[in-house]
Formats: C-alpha cells, structure tokens, sequence
C-alpha cells in the first residue's frame, strides 16, 4: 500500500489532520515528533496510557513484598530485639515503602516497553518513512493508503499546511 | 489491479534534501565532539587518581581496619561521612528531575540532565563507603535477605538495613529516570552518528521513532517516576538521618534530624550542581541554553536551604541548652568550643553565613561568586557531616573514654579517590551522551512558536531562551 509522509512545522496542525483522517476511515496513520506534545498524546488514541496499570501492579506488588517478607523472615527465627515484638510493622513500613518505589519504578520502566513497544524494529534500521528530520524540529504524519486515496491524501495534507509531501511507498 | 493514481506517483517522489537540522541539536550534540587536550588531562587525572584509591583500599583490605584513623569510641569516621555527604549530592538531582517536573517548573529542563547524571553518581560513589567501611567487603552480601545456611535473615528493625533498602532503591530508580529521559536524546544522536557511535546509540536508542504511541508511554512513564521518586527523594535522606537519630548518642538523637538533613542534601545538591554547571557552560559555550535566569534561581533554592540548615544549627543548640541534660549540653558546647571547633565554625560560615549573600540579586546572577559560594557550600556540608559523626562520637558519656579522631592519610586518599571517581563517571557521560536535555529544550523552542503572539506566558521566553529561536 502507498505510504504518504507530510512534513509539519506545528503538532497542533498534525493532531487536527490526523483526527480528521481518523474520521474519514484512514485508520493506518502514525505520527513522528520530536518532542513531547499533549496534544499529539491524544490524537491516535484518547484513552489515557496503560502504563499506568503497570505502576499500579508493581506499587501494589512492592508494598505486598515489602512487608510480607519482614514478617515472615522476623517470625521464620524469631529474636527477640530491644522488647520489641518479633514481627513489628512500624519499622517494616520503611522497608515495604522503598520496595514500594523499587517495584514501582521497574514496573513503570517494564510499561514503557511493553506499551511503547520498545525495543523497536531492527539493529541500526529505521522506518523507511521516517527521517531524521523527525528528530529536529519537524513533525511527521504518515498515512497508508489504497492507491486510489493517494490523491485525496495528498491533498488534505497539503492544505493542512504540510510544508512538504512525500510518498514513500508506492 | 486496482486503478492508477490520480496523480502521477513520480511527481510525488522527492530526491532527499539536505536535511534541515535543528539549531538546539547542533549546539546541545556538540559536546560530544571530539575531546580536547584538557579534557584527556582532566580525565587522566581523574583515572589515575582512581587507580591510586583503589590501590590504598585494597591496602586497608589487607592491611585492616586499623590503617583508618578509628579510635575506640570513634568507629564512623571518614568513611561514613563522606557517604553522607555523597548521598546528599545525589538528592538535588532528583529534586530537580522529578519535584519541580511536577510542578512544571520548565526551567529545569536546562540542568535536568546534568543534575540526574550527577545523582546517578553521586549514588554509585556513596554506595562504595558502606562498602569500604565495612572493612571485610567480601562479606557485604550478609546484609541482603538471603536464604542461607545459618537459617538468619537480617535485622529489619534496624536503621542500618533500611539504609540498605533505601540506598539501592534510590540507586535504581535514578538509574531508570536518568536511562528513560535518555532514550530521546540518543535516537537524536543516532541519527546524526559517525564512527563507532553508530554502534552504540542505536543499541541504547531501543528503535525510539517519536512516534505518537512511543510518546505517549513515554511521557506517562516520566511521570509516574516523578511522582515515585519525590517520595523516595525525602525517604532516603531521612533514612540516613535516622542511623543517627534512632541511637541514643548525644548530639544524634534529635526528632529535627530527618527534615533537617533532607534540607542540607537539596542544598549541598544544588551547590554541586553550580559547580558543576558553571565549567560546562563556560566551556562549551552553552550560554543560550543555561542561562542566568537558571543560576538565580538555583541560587534561590541554595538560599532557602541555606536558611533552612542554619535555622535547624540554632535549634539543635537550643534544644541541648533548653533540655538541660547534661550530656547533650557538652556535646554541643565542644562542637563549638572542643577539639573539632575548626570544623564547625568552617561549617557554620560556609553553609549559614556565606550562602545568606545571596539574597542580593547581584550577587545571583554574578557567575564567579555564584560559583564561589557554591564551592564554599560543598566544603561546609562535608564538614557538617564530620562534625555531627565525629564530633558526637568522640563524646559521648563516659568522659574517661573520650577521644580525639584524626583521619589517617588511608582515609584521606579514599576520599581523594571518591571526587575522582565521580568526576571520571561525569567526564565519561559528557563525551557520550547529551548533558542538557535535548527534546526537553525543543518543546519550549516549538511551543513558543506555536503560541509566538501570546505574551505574558507562565515564564518569560527571554529570560531562558536569549537569541535562539
């Protein structure tokens, strides 16, 4: 299928074009920024990231850790130490507390792979639409197309203010 | 076959340009050009003072314990405090990466690279001393929760094992929040690699494309580690404090201790990020991207903990007067008054008095006193920490056990060997990756012009861009 980049100065111009797309039944499209841009966050999908479930499952899991194995490691050989009871959860809250962190931060990292899909595509290759433009200052929308959509592709591009159209794939 | 194009697909193919690169890529890459002469000097330095650290710890290995200046009761001493003083750098870093990204503080994104970078090692230098304290190193895997023979496990009621918990979590997380901030800059450095870099940053890029999903699990992944590490920030210091404070020692045990010590790790933080930052704008020219407005307000955050410090000194003297117990009194008249007095007046002067001048703006936003102060301040926190540990170890209640503790040349080496061994670490970084983050920078650059008309922004453009547009 032909593939179309337009090249954009500004990512509002890009999530605009790319929702509109979306309405017109163009569902292959990606985007390629060089920054972070909130509102390129939404314009191919609105639901919030699920990388917050990982932080989620991992907190969750760290804090469970955290004190289920000073409890039980305390109550495995029990020593009694200054009167205290062996299992005492008041300074077990430090330990479940930085596992908490711990748990949390590698489980965040692992969502980042996972819904970013990172690692991506091949050692020391990259998309044959992408450019490293995309990692100056310019804004990529690439959409896939049937051959008979290209004209129209092209043009919605260009009137929204693509500086340059290009296909890649023919 | 499916019909021809309306337009002829030839017309649409374009020969590849000459690619547009951005101005902030140029000047933020560019000091990953080949090294000078100083800098292989500087590097040279550094190294070789590492491999004479390490040659004096594998000595102390052999030798023992009692080549270190330890004299019963003094058995912390300049190893504990240079962890301390090392583990506080580290919390300006996170301080900077993860609370004020929260806050959307935007001009942290000018020192956020360096700071993270310095927290990473500035971590990896405060995790060796437990280590070398500890003497028999090729023990330190006991203190981990481990199945073992003895059936034992740790001693979770201790301060010291929540240290360890806390240490190697903040070590960790750091290392994630600095790889994650990372991965956008090395796939802008991979596209423009030669040599052999063209081997490493597609490696370390991971495939990063900026495509929309990438960004969108990025910029969630950077806040909720933000939103993990600001806690942990003030949980680690905190942590420190209490193997302190959770003793009975006069002069450690104090309440005040854990705010009072996350006070002086941002300050100490900042002060080395100044120093830090200073030499590298200068020398690689990157006034456009750090600029003054970045140093005042900087100093500010040195001048508010600066106070925060001084106030928590008054108190702690205060409180020992007010207590009226004994012990407690004596420990901080000779604090001030004892055999250690040199150390507390450098540390009451370089970090209450000096850093009080920066009130005056003139002084904020003029570079080499700015500097000089935040030199002065790095000196103070060091020996903040040799006064709380030493001063207060070397009298506790039995005056007939009292002693006076010099650090031996082992110890001084070692702590040579830590100013290098950090600084190697940073002169390595500088070479390899990006130090000012580089899509952090462009965002500003892109929504400024998207929004060019409008004024009276959140923050002035002026101030933090200058001429670059």
């Amino acid at each position: 299928m032909p593939t179309l980049v337009g090249v954009f100065e500004q990512p509002l111009a890009v999530a605009e074009l790319a929702r509109h797309l979306r309405q017109r039944g163009f569902e292959e499209l990606e985007i390629y920024s060089p920054v972070p841009s909130h509102e390129l966050d939404r314009a191919l999908d609105e639901k919030p990231s699920r990388v917050r479930i990982f932080t989620l499952i991992g907190g969750l899991l760290g804090v469970t850790t955290g004190y289920a194995m000073t409890v039980w490691m305390s109550l495995d050989w029990p020593i009694m130490i200054g009167g205290k009871p062996y299992a005492s959860v008041a300074p077990y809250t430090v330990i479940a507390f930085e596992l908490t962190i711990l748990l949390g931060g590698l489980f965040t990292l692992l969502g980042l792979f996972v819904v970013g899909r990172l690692p991506y595509g091949r050692f020391g290759k990259t998309d044959p639409a992408y450019h490293p433009r995309f990692s100056a200052e310019e804004f990529g929308l690439v959409v896939r197309c049937r051959d008979r959509d290209v004209s129209e592709v092209d043009g919605l591009l260009r009137r929204a203010s693509a500086k340059e159209v290009t296909l890649v794939e023919a | 076959m499916t019909p021809p194009p309306a337009l002829p697909v030839a017309a649409l193919m374009q020969p590849d340009v000459e690619m547009p690169d951005s101005a902030a890529n140029r000047a933020l890459l560019s000091p990953l050009g080949r090294p000078s002469l100083r800098y292989w000097a500087l590097l040279g330095v550094a190294v070789a003072t590492v491999v004479y650290g390490l040659s004096v710890w594998m000595y102390q290995i052999y030798a023992g314990m009692g080549v270190a200046g330890y004299a019963h009761p003094v058995f912390w001493g300049v190893y504990i405090v240079t962890f301390v003083f090392w583990v506080g750098i580290a919390h300006a870093g996170t301080l900077i990466s993860a609370i004020l990204y929260l806050f959307r503080s935007k001009w942290r994104n000018a020192i956020n690279r360096s700071a993270e970078a310095m927290t990473v090692f500035a971590v990896a230098t405060a995790g060796l001393f437990p280590l070398i304290h500890l003497g028999r190193v090729y023990r330190a895997y006991w203190l981990l929760p481990y199945p073992n023979e003895r059936g034992l496990w740790p001693n979770f009621k201790s301060p010291l094992l929540w240290d360890v918990f806390a240490i190697s979590t903040y070590a960790t997380v750091s290392i994630v929040f600095l790889f994650v901030g990372l991965i956008p800059d090395i796939a802008i450095a991979r596209d423009r690699a030669r040599g052999w870099r063209k081997l490493l940053y597609p490696a370390l890029a991971l495939g990063w494309h900026g495509t929309a999903r990438q960004w969108k699990a990025h910029n969630r992944t950077v806040l909720h580690l933000s939103g993990l590490a600001t806690p942990l920030v003030l949980s680690v210091h905190s942590v420190v404090s209490w193997d302190f404070a959770m003793s009975i020692v006069p002069g450690w045990h104090a309440t005040i201790f854990a705010p009072y010590f996350v006070a002086g790790a941002i300050f100490s933080g900042m002060a080395l990020v100044l120093t830090v930052v200073i030499p590298i704008r200068r020398i690689y020219g990157l006034e456009a991207y750090i600029t003054d407005y970045h140093f005042d307000n900087m100093a500010k955050f040195i001048l508010l903990t600066s106070t925060i410090v001084g106030y928590a000194y008054v108190t702690e003297y205060f409180i020992a007067w007010y207590s009226a117990v004994e012990t407690e009194r004596t420990s901080f008249f000779l604090r001030a008054f004892g055999p250690y007095w040199v150390s507390t007046w450098i540390m009451i002067t370089c970090n209450a008095i000096f850093p009080q001048l920066l009130w005056f703006k003139k002084l904020r936003t003029h570079v080499p006193s700015l500097f000089a102060i935040a030199f002065l301040v790095n000196i103070g926190m060091w020996f903040e920490r040799y006064v709380i540990i030493v001063g207060s170890l070397s009298t506790e209640y039995d005056p007939s056990v009292w002693v006076t503790y010099t650090p031996t040349w082992v110890e001084l080496s070692i702590l040579a060997w830590s100013f290098a061994w950090f600084s190697m670490f940073f002169l390595i970084f500088l070479k390899l990756f990006p130090v000012v983050a580089i899509a952090e920078m462009k965002e500003i650059v892109i929504h400024e012009k998207e929004h060019a008309p409008r004024r009276g922004d959140v923050w002035n453009h002026a101030h933090t861009f200058g001429e670059i547009h």
